[in-house]
């Protein structure tokens, strides 16, 4: 049993520690709204628990497939679809890494916590950029990639170097911001902003190409439509952290002074949530188009609605501490309470589909 | 669903809710607390700086003690700023904490720390810590901020730099004579403005 499980350990299976991660962030920007809202704090910390115990139960298989099925891994990673799940993990990385980065000095005491996150933000790295050069040889090399297999979850590589410079970000933020470590962030962050930026335009137009000429995917890849939703609140979240370094620098970081940014950043980034909001309504439709049409099945690829939008609520908490404070703080409240519905649906929704033995027959 | 997976399932997702009331319900006690020993406050002897309308104090604790769950507990300088604005119009403030010490340490706040600890040093000083980046503060208006530094060893002298106006910085000095905190001087010092 146990060989089988390793076997068919898929690559997605990083989308679930992913969808658990960003909530500790959603739970901790909600504490800080109101007093009544305080204990979320601590709600944070438990999903920040409950993040490590699946990082670590999910890496061992993940891991040890390469090395006892690598034939396997590379029928994923050439598979249009599912190869693009690869990043996934060392996304979590990332993720794990921010967590530590906020909600660890309550357990370990803000040193510690801090060299931690640090850890985790190279093996981050190493993990997305190794993954995405593997990811975009393999498909200019194939031949077998068509244009009906465009999908949202194409955006999920440049989603991964979006993610770098929030955790470099963050980092700078706190502790590092006067170290020699400083420039070293900064520059792995901005080559993968720009990795991701550039990425994101291309594959979108791509994915945008093939829903308009060949129509929509099947109702199991519909989930992936959230991904959509996630660049654009990750630069939004990337650039009001930043923000908070260049102030954590004495108001000048490399240079780039708080005062003659901050009231830019503040218009790039309202721009860029509203374009993750219309997109959320977006996924509403085409989502209210599957049920229409009786096509939602139950897939594991429903986790894809919750990393995705739980990046959208991180914004919004973000963006309040630089605009609309009030307007959004109640936004912020309202999605974190969605964010929990949709984590728990899909959370059951998985051993469902986990109880069907789905698990045991991926789909090539 | 079989019982067996709605109970794991059931398991996962409380956990999270469980283990944070928990922990929210025992803080306080020996495994996880936040404690102030001492606190002194400018309002009380009139000693904080008014600048263009804008009359800043702040009350220092010197050893907030703040214990994370799994390490033993550390020693925070603790600064609660109030701002009141005494003009006819309302200002926008956006103001930004350094430390500085003999030794060439030179750091800026640490949010993490002044977010866990907040709740208990709004009860004592009975004022609202803001969250935001930048606020705005209405005419005989107070706004309140809590700046948290971590606390070196044996640290006898420092300053903090204060940046909330836009061409001073309010520099609060501090040295430690017979193992108590004095606030010895505390100036405005003109702004860089040079290019770069």
């Amino acid at each position: 049993m146990f060989r089988r499980i390793i076997k068919n350990f898929g690559p997605e299976w990083g989308a679930a520690v992913m969808g658990t991660a960003a909530i500790c962030i959603t739970m901790q920007l909600s504490s800080e709204v109101a007093r009544p809202f305080s204990p979320l704090l601590y709600v944070g910390l438990g999903f920040y628990l409950l993040t490590t115990v699946m990082l670590v139960a999910f890496l061992i298989p993940w891991t040890l497939r390469f090395f006892m099925y690598p034939e396997e891994i590379k029928k994923d990673l050439q598979h249009p679809i599912r190869g693009n799940f690869f990043p996934t993990m060392p996304i979590c990385f990332i993720l794990a890494g921010t967590g530590t980065n906020k909600l660890g000095p309550m357990l370990f005491g803000p040193w510690f916590a801090y060299h931690l996150s640090i850890v985790f933000f190279f093996l981050g790295v190493i993990g997305i950029f190794t993954f995405g050069f593997l990811l975009v040889r393999t498909q200019f090399l194939s031949e077998g990639v068509k244009h009906e297999h465009a999908n949202f979850s194409w955006f999920i590589p440049p989603v991964s170097h979006l993610i770098i410079p929030v955790l470099g970000a963050c980092s700078m933020d706190v502790y590092w911001a006067e170290t020699s470590l400083a420039p070293v962030l900064f520059v792995i962050s901005m080559i993968a902003l720009g990795v991701g930026i550039l990425n994101f335009l291309f594959v979108g137009a791509a994915v945008w190409h093939r829903y308009i000429y060949h129509g929509m995917p099947e109702g199991g890849l519909a989930p992936t439509a959230m991904v959509g939703i996630a660049p654009t609140a990750i630069i939004v979240i990337f650039l009001i952290k930043f923000i908070q370094a260049i102030e954590a620098s004495h108001g000048s970081l490399f240079g780039i002074n708080f005062m003659s940014v901050f009231p830019l950043v503040k218009i790039v980034a309202s721009a860029l949530w509203g374009f993750s909001f219309w997109w959320l309504i977006l996924v509403i439709i085409l989502f209210h188009n599957y049920l229409k049409m009786k096509s939602h099945p139950l897939v594991f690829g429903w986790w894809a609605y919750t990393f995705p939008f739980e990046a959208f609520v991180v914004a919004t908490g973000l963006l309040a501490k630089c605009v609309a404070t009030h307007f959004l703080h109640g936004m912020l409240i309202t999605l974190n309470t969605l964010v929990i519905i949709i984590w728990i649906t899909v959370v059951f929704g998985t051993f469902k589909w986990l109880e069907r033995g789905a698990f045991l027959k991926p789909q090539h | 669903m079989k019982v067996r997976s709605i109970i794991i399932a059931l398991v996962i997702v409380l956990a999270p809710f469980i283990i944070g009331i928990s922990l929210f319900l025992v803080k306080g006690s020996e495994a996880i607390h936040a404690k102030a020993h001492f606190m002194t406050d400018t309002r009380e002897n009139n000693k904080g700086i008014t600048h263009k309308g804008i009359k800043a104090d702040w009350a220092f604790c010197p050893d907030y003690e703040y214990k994370p769950l799994f390490f033993h507990a550390e020693k925070y300088l603790v600064f609660m700023f109030h701002y009141r604005n005494d003009n006819e119009y309302s200002v926008q403030l956006m103001p930004s904490y350094t430390f500085a010490s003999p030794g060439n340490r030179r750091y800026s706040a640490n949010e993490e720390i002044a977010m866990y600890i907040e709740d208990e040093l709004e009860e004592k000083l009975k004022a609202n810590d803001e969250t935001p980046i930048t606020f705005k503060v209405a005419p005989n208006a107070t706004k309140h901020y809590i700046v948290t530094f971590e606390k070196p060893k044996d640290l006898k002298q420092f300053y903090i730099d204060v940046d909330v106006f836009r061409d001073v910085t309010l520099r609060i000095r501090y040295k430690k004579e017979n193992s108590t905190w004095e606030n010895y001087k505390n100036e405005l010092i003109k702004k860089y403005k040079g290019r770069g």
